[in-house]
Formats: structure tokens, sequence, C-alpha cells
């Protein structure tokens, strides 16, 4: 690997320390209409939209890993979600030339639902028959509002401080582009 | 892009889903003491310190933000309150009163069935709707006419709010002196053009109680002989042929004598406060009670 690769590596690195600590010491202490944000997705979803499907799903891997360790889940099911958002979303910023802020919120809050969606479906198959509707409306749609919010100010504020790229985009895109 | 860069990413991935897959897997199959669980409980060693740490260190900003919550919640919850209040109040003025409307109504049942009116006497309550404007004249307008069998010249009782189980309260008001189909009006007693055949309990001394502008009740053409001490009741006499008799009026508050008065003058405390009257009774007296020769009786 290359100096500069490297250099990325340790930056997101970086990011995924503080990702963490942030989460673990402030993020999952503060509630909001009852829930909190995931900062693993929605730096998932951050480093997908700068970097790629690649690093998004290489981040989400270690982030869902994390994550299951810190919630004392089981291991694997946020790895497995977190996988599939941040490659699926480095392929739909790559396909649909979506970037900047109201992109990263509307990725991060769809994401989120789904990320949840799918881990409350999970929750449902092997855990006992709560009422699923009811969490969708309750605890899933502010879940994904709260982490589209909370994504814009993160993705400005690493961008800012050069942690990421704004896009991983070529400066003149090709439309269609993608893989 | 390169393609053996799209091959590479998509192998990644391919393998990242398996490696997650597989780890799910060995995590659900293992036993407690597996590799995987071993590893998430180091991962938890590390981890754990700093939740609890964490937690101290943001305990003051949870209290805190505890704090301004609360008290938002508490602006909030007072508001609430506060508007709880004022329904309640409205209904607590309300009920009370639909209480006293109650009692008053109780007091008017209580004088029905403890008063001694004509045999085939019927009774009709009514609301109070309206009240004499001046002093010159004192009547009330009641919600009950012709069409309930109303009559010009039927007595009118009621109960004012003092009633209790004594006479008090409930006695004389009026007579009816002119009615419409669901209206009528009620001559009080202390109307200046109001006259009334009355007794005093105990001498049976007899007299005429009429009112005046001022509103006090003067029970005249009392005859002077005649010992008349102040607190006896005063009742109707029944003579007249508009109020029957033995309807309670009010007691004597005052006795006055001129030299030059062949009669004594008695200042007359009526049972009824009539500034407060709300309902009255108007007792449907017989036909033939009220009527001389088909013509009203004067009195």
């Amino acid at each position: 690997m290359s100096k500069k690769g490297l250099f990325t590596v340790g930056k997101v690195t970086l990011v995924l320390v503080v990702a963490v600590l942030l989460q673990i010491l402030l993020v999952s202490r503060i509630s909001v209409l009852g829930v909190t944000a995931d900062l693993f997705l929605i730096l998932t979803v951050v480093i997908a939209v700068s970097r790629g499907s690649l690093e998004g799903a290489i981040f989400g891997f270690v982030a869902g890993l994390v994550a299951d360790i810190s919630y004392l889940g089981p291991l694997g099911v946020r790895a497995l979600i977190y996988v599939l958002t941040g490659y699926f979303v480095g392929m739909f910023v790559s396909r649909f030339m979506v970037t900047g802020p109201w992109g990263v919120l509307m990725l991060a809050g769809a994401s989120s639902f789904v990320a949840q969606f799918v881990f409350g479906l999970f929750q449902f198959i092997i855990g006992p028959r709560a009422a699923f509707f009811t969490v969708v409306g309750t605890q899933m749609l502010p879940g994904a509002v709260l982490d589209g919010l909370v994504a814009v100010p993160i993705y400005v504020g690493l961008v800012r401080l050069r942690l990421i790229p704004a896009s991983h985009l070529e400066p003149s895109p090709s439309v269609g582009g993608g893989e | 892009m390169p393609r053996n860069k799209v091959v590479w990413r998509r192998a990644v991935f391919v393998v990242l889903i398996i490696a997650s897959l597989a780890i799910l897997t060995v995590s659900f199959r293992e036993t407690e003491s597996g590799p995987v669980h071993a590893i998430q409980q180091a991962g938890l060693s590390v981890l754990s310190p700093l939740q609890t740490w964490g937690a101290r260190a943001a305990e003051p900003f949870q209290d805190g933000y505890q704090w301004i919550r609360t008290i938002w919640s508490a602006h909030q919850r007072a508001e609430e309150l506060q508007a709880e209040l004022q329904a309640l109040q409205g209904e607590a003025v309300k009920l009370k009163e639909q209480a006293e409307e109650n009692q008053r109504l109780k007091s008017l049942l209580d004088l029905k069935e403890k008063g001694t009116f004509p045999e085939g006497t019927d009774f009709e309550v009514a609301r109070v709707t309206g009240k004499s404007p001046t002093r010159w004249e004192a009547w009330v307008q009641i919600d009950k006419g012709s069409a309930d069998g109303i009559r010009v010249d039927l007595p009118v009782v009621g109960a004012t709010p003092v009633a209790g189980e004594s006479l008090a309260g409930k006695g004389l008001v009026g007579k009816v002196v002119a009615v419409t189909a669901h209206t009528a009006q009620v001559q009080l007693i202390t109307d200046s053009e109001s006259s009334v055949a009355a007794k005093i309990q105990g001498p049976r001394a007899e007299g005429i109680v009429e009112g005046s502008v001022s509103g006090r009740l003067i029970m005249d053409y009392v005859d002077r002989d005649l010992a008349v001490e102040p607190k006896l009741v005063i009742v109707t006499s029944g003579f007249g042929g508009i109020y029957p008799a033995a309807i309670p009026i009010g007691v004597v508050a005052n006795v006055g004598e001129e030299d030059v008065n062949i009669y004594k003058e008695i200042e007359v405390a009526p049972f009824i406060d009539f500034r407060v009257l709300e309902e009255v009774m108007v007792l449907i007296l017989p036909a033939e009670e009220v009527s001389v020769g088909g013509q009203p009786a004067a009195e």
C-alpha cells in the first residue's frame, strides 16, 4: 500500500475511533424523541458518499462489528447490515451522482430506515413477537430523521477538516457513471 | 472505471458479506465460551471502562439536560394544569349552580309537601326570567304561561337560598297579574300596589300586608289593642279569595304605633329574599277557589 493509501486508512481509522468514543460517551446518552443517533451507520454513509462503495463497505463492516460488541448484540448482524449499507450507498452515489449535504441527509435518512428495518426484522424473527409496526412508527422513522439530520453536520465537518473528500466522483462526472 | 478495480471491489464486498454471515453463524452456533464470544467479551472489556467513564462524565450534563427538560415539561404541565383548572373551575361553578338550584327546588318541594294548600291544588314550578327594571313596581316574569295552566290571580310561592328546615326562605311571593301562552308576570307582595290579607300567629291579629316603593313590607289595619311582639310569624289569612290561608309571609320585625292612628303599623320581614329569587311555584288552585262569580277576586 502506498504512503497515501496508508494515510487515508489512518484518517478513516481515526474517524472510526472518534466515532466509537463519541457514540459511547456522548451520542448514546442523548435521546431525541426517544431515539438516539447511530454514528456508526451515519459514518458508514458519509464514508460511502465521500470515498465510494468499497471503502463504505469496509468501514461498515468494521463499524458494524464495533457496534455489535458495544451493544452486546449477536456479533455480525450490524456488520452485515452496515456492509450492505456502505456498499449500496456508494453504488447509488456513483450511479446517480448524489453528493452534497442534501444528498447526505437523504441517503443517511433512507439508509438508517432500511438498516433499522432489516435489524428490526432480524430481532423480530429471533426475538419475542413485539409490535413490529409500532416500532416502525415510534423508533425507526424518528431514528431515520435524526440520523439524516445528524449526518449533515458530520459530513460537512469532516470535509472541512479534510478527513474525507467531499465526493469520490470524478470532477467531470459522466452521466450514468458507476461501475 | 477499470475492470480489475470493479472485480476487486465486488470481491471485497462478497468477502465482507461472507465474513459477516460467518461471524453471525458462528456467533449463534457456538457456546458462550466459543472464540467469537471471547472476541466480543474482550472487545467489551475494552469498551466497558469507556462506557463507565462516559457515564460518570456525562452525569452532570445529563442532570443539566434533565433539569432543563424538567423545567420545560413543568412549564408545559403548568400550562396544561392551568387550562384544566379553568375547565374544572367552570365545572365547579356549574355544579354549584346546579346544587343551589336543586336546593331551591327541594325547598319548593318541601313547601309543597308541608304547606296546607286547598284540596286539588296543582303546582307549577317556573323559572324567573325577568325582573322589574325600576323600584316603582315590583314584579318578576316567569317562563310558564297559560299553556301550562297559569292564569291571572293565581298565588305564587317561592324559596330562596336562606331556606332551611324552618319556614325562613319559603313563603309567599305574590300573584300572577298577566299571562301569555308561555310567560306570566307575577306581582310581588312588595309591590306598592300589592295587598294581602294576613294574620299574625299567636294573637291572631288580622290586617293587610302591603308593599311599598321603598321595598318595605308593612302590615296595616291591625287592631291597636292586640299585643304584637317582634318575631311573630305572619301568614295569609285566606280572606280576599286569592291567597289560600296559612301561607307564610314573614315575621314581625318592628311594631309602630302613632297616637293619631287607630291601627298598629307593623313592619314585616319577609321570608323570601326577593333579590335572589330564581324559581317560584305557582299554586294552580281549583277554579272555584279563586273566582267569585266568575271574576277574579280583588285583593
